[in-house]
């Protein structure tokens, strides 16, 4: 689809033509510009703190949101998120068992090394 | 509007309509192909496997062999990948792919696909897929393949796992490990957009994980990009662009984008850990880093080692790997420098010339009786 020319003129098989010569042209500085500016102490801070008071602040209607769907789900009789999270960590206690058995009975026992004598 | 015509469009020719059409229809081809690699999933992780173990949402694969049986290596090679990434990009697709390439040398090979965590996983941390998840799969797997010995290739957190593993259990029958990309030395605060970001007291992970619980695929994928954003949300579909009529380009392009969209969360204890006592305390290489109480000391690493470092990583400079050359206890040790980035040594283009004979010529020569 590329088809570099080297005159200005509008290609309009290649629509993106023009675009491709200012990036060609400038995408190295502006990438360079950009991870520097990401890489700055001001972006970090920035980044943090507006995370932070997103979390902060997004945080009580989560919980809102949260409380009101496990009333909800109550009353409907039906299991909520905390419900089925506590089934699913016994569930992950119980395959560790299994687990655990299995290697067991998949060790080859002492006494399979023992020939019987005739 | 009327237009002066060049010299070099008189030698042209105006195009005929039917070269009009046949260029019009190209154009909305090419569009159609962008606009399909953008939304849709290529087939990716095709080699053949079964799986042998699981537990919880981690599943242990053994590839079926290609070679036979008198033709293969005695000592089978585990691989782990990291906890918040699919492990497909090991096998990216069929005549590109890092499984295939060991299949056909002759390799036993099995690879432990941590999964997805969900909210009942929030606190899983590193001393659980170290000490409880890791440890399990790998007794599977010493049953299954009757191996006692065998090697280890841990990529990015998978080869901060394999080497915590290594140190804390040195005579378990690991002979050889290979770590790709490992972060493990966090002593330079200044080094790579991950270590300056989570070093400033802005960033609370704790609050992150106390609000979400498991952090977000979308968070961590958004992170990473954003540490080269104009490769990583305007280069990248440009070159795409630029290739689009090159069906091998494309293809790459597609699988490695699949993988790349394929995003999953992390466990919330294991995130906060890494960025509370890897990145900020630097634990592991103070030898102060604890798992359920017992101390990693690297000194007690014994495994052969060969320590694969991307000249051009963003994500894991090569700083963050290199100090842990001195910090093993490994007689046998080597350092591999390879040009490329974070995910494409691996899964690159020149991955099959570069890195792949390297990684195999070294394990060869350690993977006999």
């Amino acid at each position: 689809m590329s088809q570099s020319k080297d005159n200005q003129t509008f290609d309009p098989f290649d629509p993106t033509g023009m675009l491709k010569q200012m990036r060609d042209s400038n995408m190295e500085s502006w990438s360079k510009i950009m991870t520097d500016f990401v890489n700055t102490e001001a972006y970090a801070e920035s980044t943090g703190a507006m995370l932070d008071a997103w979390l902060t602040t997004s945080g009580p209607f989560r919980k809102a949101m949260e409380s009101a769907l496990a009333q909800a789900m109550a009353q409907l009789n039906m299991p909520t998120r905390d419900d089925i999270t506590r089934l699913a960590e016994r569930l992950t206690n119980i395959e560790m068992r299994l687990d655990d058995l299995d290697a067991r009975l998949s060790e080859p026992s002492k006494s399979d090394n023992t020939q019987p004598t005739n | 509007m009327t237009t002066k015509e060049s010299p070099q469009a008189v030698d042209a020719g105006m195009p005929s309509f039917t070269e009009l059409c046949q260029n019009w229809h190209r154009a909305a081809e090419n569009l159609d192909r962008f606009n399909r690699m953008l939304t849709t999933d290529a087939k990716i992780a095709q080699t053949p496997k079964e799986v042998v173990w699981t537990l919880n949402k981690a599943k242990l694969y053994h590839y079926v062999p290609v070679v036979p049986e008198q033709d293969r290596k005695p000592v089978p090679l585990f691989m782990v990948f990291a906890i918040m990434n699919r492990p497909h990009v090991l096998d990216l697709r069929p005549g590109h792919s890092f499984v295939e390439y060991m299949l056909r040398h002759g390799y036993e090979l099995y690879l432990l696909d941590w999964g997805e965590p969900g909210p009942e996983d929030k606190n899983m941390c590193f001393d659980d897929y170290v000490l409880e998840y890791l440890p399990r799969a790998i007794r599977k797997f010493k049953s299954v393949s009757g191996a006692q010995e065998f090697s280890m290739l841990g990529w990015c957190l998978g080869a901060l796992i394999s080497t915590m593993y290594a140190a804390l259990r040195p005579d378990d029958g690991l002979k050889n490990l290979l770590l790709l990309t490992a972060p493990l030395d966090f002593s330079d605060q200044e080094a790579g957009g991950f270590t300056r970001w989570s070093s400033n007291p802005a960033f609370n992970a704790n609050t992150i994980v106390e609000k979400l619980g498991n952090v977000p695929g979308e968070m961590i994928d958004t992170g990473a990009k954003m540490l080269k954003p104009i490769e990583n949300y305007f280069g990248s579909y440009s070159m795409l662009w630029d290739k689009i009529e090159n069906p091998g380009t494309v293809e790459a392009w597609h699988a490695m984008n699949t993988w790349v969209r394929d995003i999953i969360p992390m466990a919330g204890g294991a995130y906060k850990q890494l960025i509370n006592e890897f990145y900020k305390e630097n634990k592991l290489m103070k030898g102060t880093m604890q798992l359920r109480g017992e101390t990693v000391d690297l000194k007690k690493l014994k495994a052969n080692l060969l320590n694969v470092i991307a000249e051009a990583d963003h994500i894991t400079p090569p700083c963050q790997s290199e100090a842990v050359m001195d910090a093993v206890g490994s007689e046998d040790k080597e350092v591999l420098r390879v040009r490329g980035g974070h995910i494409g040594i691996m899964a690159g283009r020149g991955a099959e010339k570069n890195t792949w004979p390297h990684i195999e010529a070294w394990l060869a020569e350690r993977s006999g009786t």
